[in-house]
């Protein structure tokens, strides 16, 4: 469960000052698919990366499973990122110089309570079930934006998190490969009960979210089920 | 930083220089190889003239242990008893005598001062290989008079002219010719050219030799004095051994190692050395540094959203720098072996064409310790130049390296 309590993010440009977030609160439960949808410059990205613990609240208070993030040292948060949280970005952002196995596996390599024949056999199920196992060894150049995209998706699943958060994913994707991984995010969350919250600007993604949060100029101004 | 960590670094590392940029990996190792052979080349090169001249100073002047007169004398005196002394002793191979005399060359019409040396041809064949160094004619027989041997650079050559000359010859003498000599003392004799030597030892080649006989004709007596006795130790003894030894058995002359000696004549030019080739290693170094600075640099500047990314996924800020550190000391091991074989076929080709010039022949003197102390060296100074960078671009926060 994700509890947000008037969450602020001002980012001071010489004397202007930009409310990216302004005061967000907001409760995501375990289960969710939840969609964070609005304009281009409304917050979504910036609340993600907060929720992420990828950058810093100036105020406010993010309390993920009764965790207080504020209290997390920076150590303490790249563990937490590894072991709770999974993020798929909106350019897949592989490692280029490592296979897709080597991708997938990777943050599941730095777990310390898997062994290595546990990350291989977990990893190749992640991507059998994405259909990628044929394409283990290939490189992520050799493959399309599409089954880039679910490789990302598949490293973000490895270390089977508590929520997956996912920036855009369907941006650099045409309406079929965005649709297959949407529907790819729906099974995982149908399947598995994984609580995915995904930021998105395309207005027919809300078809497949359980809820969707609208911002605009850092304010929630519509919560509704879908 | 648990195994687990390392191992993913290390991962990461080798991927990064399997897939990366390949071009750029072994123009890295390149560069580093240069260093290497750059910081190992020229102490090598002052180690290889040092021991050469070494070599020579042994061969053609004073042996391992020399013998001169004791402070305020002239000769060392009482010479069959005392070389009966040294040749009896256990470790001695053999000692013989020298003395030395200015004289004035003269071949037709060409006159030349020259050091004119003594010797007993048989016992000198122990101490010195002046006789394999006979490109004309033969060595001296023990009784021998009336021949010489002179070295190559005395003899000159016939097609070269005077004013070409790079050290003032004779023009051209050959083995069966005639050269006078006058002594200076009234004594004056017509010699005939038995050899003709080279050594590359300028002051042996620049030196005449006539056996012991002839030299007690030129003084018109027995000889039972020497400028100095050099002496030859058998193999496994040491040249301390032998001069303790001498001392110990009352050999009442000055005793001196090529040690000793070496330390009082080369001393200055060792420090000289010794000072270049701090410089040249420390230059090395910067260059070595300041290199791998750059490489790593530019490599992490080029990766920041990626460092960025893998932040975000939870991969630690300690296996991010290792990341790049193993890439460094990969480089750096590559790079340093390459330096190495390098090094060491430049030592073995140089074996055979030693630079030569007219005051010393040098091969690159290198042993085992010098290539490991120099190896690590620069591996340490690889490895600051690596982790700097990269610990800098580990700390960066994830937004700001993904931004970039």
């Amino acid at each position: 469960m994700i509890e947000i309590d008037d969450l602020r993010k001002i980012y001071v440009m010489g004397t202007v000052e930009v409310r990216a977030l302004d005061g967000i609160s907001l409760e995501i439960v375990k289960g969710e698919f939840v969609g964070i949808m609005g304009a281009s410059g409304s917050g979504k990205t910036t609340l993600l990366h907060m929720l992420g613990l990828l950058d810093e609240p100036t105020s406010g208070k993010i309390v993920i499973d009764g965790t207080d993030i504020a209290g997390l040292g920076d150590y303490e948060k790249t563990m937490f990122r590894l072991y709770r949280l999974g993020y798929v970005f909106q350019d897949y952002a592989l490692v280029p110089d490592l296979t897709v196995f080597e991708n997938v596996a990777l943050p599941a390599m730095l777990r310390r309570d898997r062994t290595e024949d546990e990350t291989r056999e977990h990893s190749y199920d992640i991507l059998k079930k994405i259909g990628l196992y044929d394409r283990k060894d290939h490189l992520p150049r050799e493959l399309s934006g599409g089954q880039q995209q679910r490789v990302s998706i598949a490293r973000a699943m490895v270390n089977h998190p508590d929520i997956l958060f996912a920036d855009e994913p369907c941006a650099n994707l045409d309406s079929e490969n965005s649709r297959m991984v949407l529907e790819l995010f729906k099974e995982i969350n149908e399947d598995l009960g994984q609580t995915i919250v995904m930021v998105s600007h395309e207005d027919w993604h809300k078809d497949y979210f359980h809820r969707i949060v609208r911002l605009r100029d850092g304010k929630v101004v519509g919560d509704t089920a879908h | 930083m648990g195994k687990k960590e390392l191992k993913v670094a290390f991962l990461l590392a080798l991927r990064s220089l399997q897939r990366g940029s390949r071009s750029s990996a072994i123009l890295t190792v390149l560069i580093i190889g240069m260093c290497f052979t750059n910081m190992i080349f020229l102490p090598a090169l002052f180690n290889g003239i040092g021991k050469t001249i070494t070599e020579q100073i042994v061969d053609y002047e004073v042996g391992n242990v020399l013998v001169s007169p004791k402070s305020g004398d002239r000769y060392v005196t009482d010479l069959d008893a005392t070389l009966d002394l040294i040749n009896g002793m256990p470790g001695v191979e053999r000692a013989t005598p020298h003395i030395s005399k200015g004289g004035t060359l003269t071949y037709r019409k060409k006159v030349l001062g020259a050091t004119v040396r003594a010797i007993k041809p048989v016992d000198e064949k122990y101490v010195s290989p002046l006789y394999t160094k006979m490109i004309a004619g033969s060595y001296l027989g023990e009784d021998d008079t009336g021949e010489v041997i002179i070295g190559k650079p005395i003899a000159g050559d016939a097609s070269v002219k005077e004013e070409d000359e790079f050290q003032a010859s004779l023009g051209g003498v050959r083995v069966g010719d005639s050269i006078s000599i006058d002594f200076g003392n009234g004594y004056v004799k017509d010699y005939r050219v038995k050899g003709i030597y080279y050594t590359g030892w300028t002051q042996a080649d620049s030196a005449v030799y006539i056996t012991w006989s002839d030299m007690q004709l030129v003084e018109g007596k027995t000889l039972d004095y020497a400028d100095y006795i050099t002496v030859k130790a058998k193999p496994g003894y040491s040249e301390t051994f032998i001069k303790n030894e001498l001392q110990q058995y009352g050999v009442s002359q000055k005793v001196q190692t090529t040690a000793d000696l070496l330390s009082k004549s080369m001393g200055r030019a060792l420090q000289s050395f010794a000072i270049i080739n701090m410089v040249s290693l420390i230059v090395s170094i910067i260059i070595t540094t300041v290199v791998l600075f750059i490489v790593i640099t530019i490599k992490t500047l080029n990766s920041r959203r990626q460092i960025g990314i893998l932040k975000a996924i939870g991969v630690d800020k300690g296996v991010i720098m290792h990341n790049y550190g193993f890439q460094v000391i990969i480089l750096a091991i590559l790079g340093i072996l390459l330096g190495m074989v390098i090094a060491v076929l430049m030592a073995v080709y140089m074996q055979y064409h030693p630079i030569v010039t007219p005051e010393w022949s040098a091969t690159l003197y290198l042993t085992p310790m010098d290539l490991v102390t120099n190896g690590l060296i620069l591996f340490g100074a690889a490895i600051v130049a690596g982790y700097v960078p990269a610990y800098q671009v580990s700390r960066e926060d994830i937004q700001t390296a993904m931004r970039s």
